[in-house]
């Protein structure tokens, strides 16, 4: 079942074009890297799939009823947040302000929704920390928590390893495969890493000016993109 | 400490300023934490030129200042946010763009009508001891609004401080509360100028997040523990204004800082790997409450107690204290509010100098725009003090707004009339006899010694005023001319002399006009005049530019609006001053 399908899509940034015909599609429990090299326009079809960016011309849609409320977002982290006083609790449980509508202030059901991401993210016993003084593995667990308070169906990840060591990177992979397995949840990743988006993806999507490739791993393997530029990213 | 809170709670200009403090304290803390964290500090110091270039042009235009300002405000807090959210401009670029464009229209608005008057000043540095009762309804309902807004959007607010395009990307409208947070800063800016001025009011949006972010670890508590710093350091600062008399804006800006150096050194020695460093830390914190408690508990107050039956003679500035000291002479106390050499056009009252007002028996002012405070205080006092307004006692000029200082009416809604009315001895005799009614009708027991001095000094002014009189009647020329401000329109008028001055009326304007200076060199080029003049406690530097450029002689005319601190403790009196003025215009005028 297609969640995303992405037609004849042109992206542009600031007036240049960065994609051309672009065409893919997502189904439901997939697990889809997007790679390609710097510039080649990774994070302006993230912000083009949530809707925060229109597309030149083409067609890319969510499908069967997903809407921007079921899709958790993993962005890259800012400086800002690096001494932002908030604690773990705060920050998963903001995930949820885009769900309430009807009462001012979190109801009991939202808050248990927080515990349970919490909970499933091995972070449940840092809810009372505060989130600066955490490590960059346990920061981006603390930001997956809240990305999955947002939405169920599908999570936007947008290099979520950058800037974590070799091993807490493994742990990362490895969470997300499962959340990916066990949960059901549809992952779309931004990656520099092509050796882990082959090792653990099921699609790929390598961005390139001059045509882009979409298929399984299996495909991308044999393709010429990947024998031309694999070794370069 | 007692005596002060006694004070706050039952005078109403202090009760006033203390309920309107904590609101505005409230909101600029809870605002400031969103804008400190979004890195958006500056725009509380841009947005606060923005309200004082809008205040400015509304008192030029004479509206009211808070309704005019508002709408200003927060349209230039979206027209910041647009700009940094469009990406076209850097924030701090945009900020200071603002800023600086705003303050530059605000100075040119009041250089070309009013001057520096007292109102564009409080806005500058604040003044929260005369608010208006119309002042505190306004500013209570706004700080109302901003903090139930912000209640209720709390976790809205939260969701865009700390992740904007998370928020952006799971369907929050973030623009939306980006707006909301920009307008409720705009508000608190307007609000808060009225109190801690414009020059001050974004210290109170950082400094209480700014410290508090030092020790919390939840947003939830950087927030709480924010206002509650924000509120503990005003409401400090307003005490240490009653007791030491100091200016209250500037004191609870001092109380941030000094708070913010105690919760710096303390988590500084507290986290140093070293032996005894909790002991350390515990130390510095026992040290920075000592001596806050010695300030606020035991230093000795100024506040001002009146302790004798003696008559008691409040006067604003120097002229009117003159004359009542010569009426009143040993018999009671006269007080001068403005402290000698003091810039009246500036001046600001302590709450010592409202208690002062309060509790005398006369109080004597002149009654003109640089007096608009007087006027506030007055509506509170009680019904037997008996005041003299001497404008009110003599034949009023309009102010002059024209160079060159020729008759001209001001083209104004609301007529200015110069208020330098004691500047003609002529009128000083209609004032002493004013002052001299009040006097004895508030002590009829000193009724016949009051008389004997008010006819004695009378005859002194009436020998003076001939004298000036005489001097101008004989002499060559018939023109001053005067490379300055000009007060003395009174003087002049009684005695007929022509005169130009660089300056119109008695604004205190940063820059004379080229234009009006080099006619004036012409002039003294053209007659060759042999004197001109500057005014006493100005720089006179317009004054030494046309004496070097003629070779003229710079001599100095005394308004005696206020007076140096060395005239102050020689003595020197009314007549005095007058006197060296004829001797000067004398050598002026042949």
């Amino acid at each position: 079942m297609p969640l995303i399908s992405c037609k004849n899509v042109n992206l542009s940034y600031e007036n240049n074009s960065v994609i051309e015909n672009l065409n893919f599609c997502v189904n439901e429990g997939d697990y889809l890297c997007i790679v390609g090299e710097n510039g080649s326009g990774k994070s302006t079809l993230i912000k083009s799939i949530l809707g925060l960016k229109e597309t030149s011309s083409g067609h890319l849609h969510m499908e069967n009823g997903l809407s921007r409320k079921e899709i958790g977002y993993l962005p890259q982290q800012t400086t800002a947040q690096k001494d932002f006083p908030a604690s773990v609790n705060e920050v998963v449980l903001s995930g949820c302000v885009s769900r309430k509508r009807k009462s001012f202030f979190f109801t009991s059901k939202e808050k248990a929704m927080a515990v349970e991401n919490m909970k499933k993210l091995d972070i449940l016993e840092l809810k009372n920390k505060c989130y600066r003084e955490l490590s960059g593995g346990q920061q981006q667990r603390v930001l997956l928590a809240r990305a999955l308070c947002a939405g169920k169906k599908m999570l936007l990840l947008d290099e979520p390893v950058t800037g974590l060591d070799p091993i807490v990177t493994m742990d990362m992979y490895n969470l997300i495969r499962k959340i990916n397995k066990e949960l059901g949840v549809t992952i779309i990743m931004v990656s520099h890493d092509l050796h882990s988006a082959v090792a653990y993806a099921d699609h790929i999507l390598h961005l390139n000016k001059t045509g882009s490739f979409f298929g399984t791993v299996v495909e991308y393997l044999a393709s010429d993109t990947y024998r031309k530029f694999g070794g370069e990213i | 400490m007692t005596e002060v809170l006694n004070l706050i709670f039952t005078q109403n200009f202090l009760t006033r300023a203390l309920v309107v403090g904590i609101l505005v304290s409230l909101c600029s803390s809870l605002l400031g934490v969103s804008l400190v964290l979004k890195r958006f500090s500056m725009i509380g110091d841009g947005l606060s030129h923005v309200a004082f270039g809008a205040m400015a042009i509304a008192c030029a235009a004479n509206v009211a200042p808070l309704y005019f300002a508002l709408p200003i405000v927060i349209f230039a807090a979206f027209l910041l946010l647009k700009m940094n959210e469009s990406g076209k401009m850097k924030g701090d670029a945009a900020i200071a763009l603002i800023s600086t464009g705003a303050l530059a229209v605000g100075v040119m608005a009041t250089s070309l009508t009013t001057g520096m008057n007292i109102d564009i000043y409080n806005y500058m540095f604040g003044s929260i001891l005369t608010m208006t009762d119309s002042d505190v309804i306004i500013s209570t309902v706004l700080s109302a609004i901003v903090i139930s807004l912000f209640i209720i959007f709390y976790n809205e607010i939260f969701a865009v401080t700390f992740d904007e395009s998370f928020a952006k990307a799971t369907g929050t409208p973030t623009s939306l509360y980006n707006m909301l947070i920009s307008a409720l800063t705009a508000v608190t800016i307007v609000v808060g100028m009225r109190m801690m001025g414009a020059l001050l009011i974004s210290s109170l949006i950082i400094f209480p997040t700014v410290t508090s972010m030092k020790v919390c670890k939840s947003f939830r508590r950087v927030i709480i523990s924010g206002a509650l710093i924000s509120v503990f350091c005003f409401v400090s600062g307003l005490v240490l204004s009653v007791k030491y008399e100091a200016p209250t804006g500037a004191s609870v800006v001092c109380f941030n800082i000094y708070l913010f150096a105690a919760v710096s050194a303390f988590k500084a020695l507290k986290s140093r790997n070293k032996p005894r460093a909790k002991v350390l830390s515990v130390i510095s914190a026992l040290l920075f409450s000592l001596i806050y408690i010695v300030v606020m508990v035991f230093g000795t107050s100024g506040i001002y107690n009146r302790d004798s039956d003696r008559i008691s003679v409040v006067t604003t500035a120097f002229a009117q204290y003159d004359f009542a000291r010569n009426i009143v002479g040993d018999k009671g106390e006269v007080t001068m509010l403005l402290s000698p050499g003091e810039e009246s056009h500036t001046y600001e009252p302590t709450p010592s100098d409202i208690m002062k007002i309060k509790e005398c028996d006369v109080f004597v002012y002149g009654g003109g725009e640089s007096e608009k405070w007087a006027e506030v205080i007055l509506e509170s006092v009680s019904e037997e003090i008996k005041t003299v307004k001497m404008m009110e006692a003599v034949e009023l000029f309009e102010e002059s707004h024209e160079e060159e200082g020729h008759e001209h009416t001001a083209n104004h809604s609301e007529v200015e009339y110069d208020e330098h009315v004691w500047t003609s001895p002529y009128n000083a005799v209609t004032i002493t006899e004013e002052i001299s009614k009040a006097v004895i009708e508030a002590d009829r027991a000193n009724e016949a010694y009051y008389k004997d001095n008010t006819e004695e000094y009378i005859s002194k002014l009436k020998e003076l005023d001939d004298n000036f009189m005489n001097t101008v009647k004989n002499s060559t020329y018939g023109t001053i001319i005067i490379g300055d401000r000009f007060p003395l329109r009174y003087l002049t008028e009684r005695y007929g002399l022509e005169y130009f001055s660089a300056f119109p009326g008695c604004s205190a304007q940063a820059e004379a006009n080229p234009v009006t200076v080099s006619s004036l060199i012409d002039k003294v080029k053209a007659d060759s005049i042999p004197v001109v003049f500057k005014v006493d406690l100005s720089t006179g530097k317009v004054a030494e530019t046309i004496s070097a450029a003629t070779g003229a002689e710079v001599l100095t005319l005394y308004s005696c609006h206020t007076v140096s601190a060395e005239d102050f403790n020689n003595g020197t009196g009314y007549i005095e001053l007058m006197e060296r003025n004829l001797k000067g215009i004398s050598a002026a005028l042949n």
